[in-house]
């Protein structure tokens, strides 16, 4: 790998990349990636299928090796220490696969043994009861959605200190991915850092702290996520007492009017700062206001139309 | 160490079926030739009118001729030995040919080497597993041929018995690695399979033709059946050809190792029938 020496080691820092590329032929994966995550945190990863998300959690654990640039897991090299870096790490893969002849015990103790039996089999127990996941099935008689629990169990059977996850409820019913995500919170309150990847807002706007933006093999943002849903577009819907001139509202930095029923009721799109607006609705006989964040997806899909 | 020794446990637990389906078929095979040999030399005389109908090709492909035919060792090499190996080598490239690119088409490698495990100790674990399997294969098939010496006339003791299934393993090692070899170089297990099969076979027919036909020689030296030493070890095992084997096998699994360690681990789905140069377009994750 080819590499700037220009990260070091931290102890605040669960994740540091920098400048990570990786090419597959002439398409360029990963097209330098900086990102940084600190310990006990949760942290989103999102981007659309082909953004190169998968391809930045399985740089970071040696799955492949990338053409430049440089990562550091809990302060270690994952190309130069890859033992020590998944002695420590849970990892879920976005697509997974077993022994289609194995019960999901097996499978289970087959994982354990992979870590040397340094797992509590009663906590799996416990983590299994959880997911309603029968131990005694057999793995090719099993759902998606039963096959992805086993992921699930496997990546927090031995307590990591930290989680790298691609799309972990991938396949779950509704009720099932809450599940998962509680389990998530819980790592977490226990010390666990958590990095997943996802494509489901919702989720990621229930757990994560902070996010990522991956667009085209590069981060287009990396904010905390209520910052980002707070900072970007506001929806205001404003009621009057009277009809009224807008002129001055739309003229206010950032604004745009949506809609205008009459005069009596205006709903606007407000970038950015409010206080330009709030200052001009206050000299306008106001009846009503109602303001509306935007979700998360919202916010995301705002980077994929620039 | 732990590590290796529960990726080695696991490659041949995961090949103990194969390991009783492929020994205690040769075993049987053993037992019925040497009970055979007794009904042979009963009608020894019958047995050199119809050898003697036979065309020199189809001797020279067991590796004989009409009077070493007769012999113990000549009978043992025709009705035994001559095909062992590529009948072995069907083994051998199958799960040579798997042992790493099987988990890695199918998407499990990608989840068992998040685990703990390094891909040193993956790697030389299963090829233990792999290897150890094979002997075990080997030592099932000698059992069988060993357990009715003692009754019959073919005058061979258990350790002369044991002399063509070291050259055995030596040609099992041989398409085993090559498999392996293939399986990390080439797109998918398929083709892997398929490239050290067809080598397999052309060893066979090539080295088989070679005794016929003295311009195919320089050619067979190059193929791995040439250096079987199949009834020719009942008098004098020839340990450069053996050894020389073995080194070719190392050779080969030392290259498979090496190409191991640095290469990306593909994902479930990305193996295919097209080489590399003629892809026009790539799967980003």
């Amino acid at each position: 790998m080819k590499t700037s020496n220009t990260v070091q080691p931290g102890p605040d820092w669960a994740i540091q990349i920098h400048g990570l590329t990786k090419a597959y032929g002439k398409v360029r994966a990963l097209r330098g990636i900086d990102l940084q995550v600190q310990r006990g945190e949760i942290f989103g990863f999102l981007g659309p299928n082909g953004a190169g998300k998968t391809t930045t959690i399985r740089c970071l654990l040696d799955m492949i090796r990338p053409d430049g640039g440089k990562a550091l897991l809990l302060g270690l090299n994952p190309q130069a220490e890859p033992v020590a870096v998944q002695a420590r790490t849970g990892y879920l893969p976005g697509e997974m696969q077993y022994y289609d002849n194995f019960t999901v015990e097996r499978q289970l103790r087959f994982f354990s043994d992979m870590r040397n039996g340094r797992v509590e089999w009663r906590y799996v127990g416990e983590l299994a009861e959880r997911l309603s996941l029968d131990m005694k099935l057999q793995i090719k008689n099993l759902s998606k959605g039963n096959k992805q629990k086993i992921g699930v169990v496997q990546a927090l059977m031995h307590r990591p200190e930290l989680l790298l996850l691609d799309e972990p409820t991938s396949g779950l019913d509704p009720l099932m991915q809450q599940e998962v995500m509680n389990l998530l919170r819980q790592a977490n309150t226990d010390g666990t850092t958590i990095f997943f990847s996802s494509h489901i807002m919702s989720e990621v706007e229930s757990v994560a702290a902070r996010v990522a933006i991956i667009r085209a093999g590069e981060i287009v943002e990396v904010a905390e996520t209520s910052s980002l849903t707070r900072r970007t577009l506001n929806r205001l819907t404003v009621r009057f007492k009277r009809p009224v001139e807008i002129g001055e509202l739309s003229s206010q930095p950032g604004v745009q009017i949506l809609s205008q029923d009459g005069g009596n009721l205006i709903t606007l799109q407000v970038a950015g700062d409010m206080e330009p607006i709030v200052r001009a609705l206050g000299s306008l006989p106001v009846l009503d206001l109602e303001t509306e964040r935007p979700s998360l997806e919202e916010v995301f899909m705002t980077y994929y139309q620039k | 160490m732990n590590r290796l020794w529960t990726t080695f446990r696991y490659t041949f637990l995961s090949l103990l079926g194969q390991v009783l389906g492929w020994g205690s078929g040769l075993a049987v095979y053993g037992l019925l030739i040497v009970a055979m040999y007794e009904k042979m030399g009963a009608q020894k005389e019958q047995l050199e009118q119809l050898i003697a109908g036979y065309p020199p090709e189809f001797l020279a492909f067991f590796g004989g001729d009409a009077n070493s035919l007769l012999t113990p060792a000549g009978f043992l090499g025709m009705y035994a030995f001559s095909m062992m190996p590529v009948i072995v080598g069907i083994f051998a490239v199958i799960v040579g040919s798997g042992l790493i690119a099987n988990d890695e088409e199918r998407g499990r490698l990608d989840l068992i080497l998040a685990h703990p495990i390094g891909r040193n100790a993956f790697f030389w674990g299963r090829s233990l597993g792999v290897l150890t399997a094979a002997s075990a294969i080997l030592f099932l098939g000698w059992l069988g041929f060993c357990l009715l010496l003692g009754s019959s006339s073919l005058g061979f003791t258990w350790g002369e018995m044991a002399l063509p299934f070291l050259s055995l393993f030596a040609q099992t090692l041989v398409y085993t690695t090559l498999a392996l070899l293939l399986s990390m170089l080439l797109p998918s297990r398929s083709l892997a399979a398929m490239t050290s099969g067809v080598v397999m076979v052309a060893s066979y027919f090539i080295s088989s033709l070679a005794f016929l036909d003295e311009k195919m020689e320089a050619v067979s030296k190059l193929m791995p059946y040439h250096y079987f030493q199949m009834t020719l070890s009942f008098n004098e095992v020839n340990l450069a050809w053996l050894f020389g084997l073995l080194a070719a096998g190392l050779v080969m699994t030392g290259i498979a190792w090496l190409r191991f360690i640095r290469r990306d681990i593909r994902l479930s789905g990305e193996g295919s029938w097209r080489l590399p140069f003629l892809q026009k377009s790539h799967k980003v994750y």
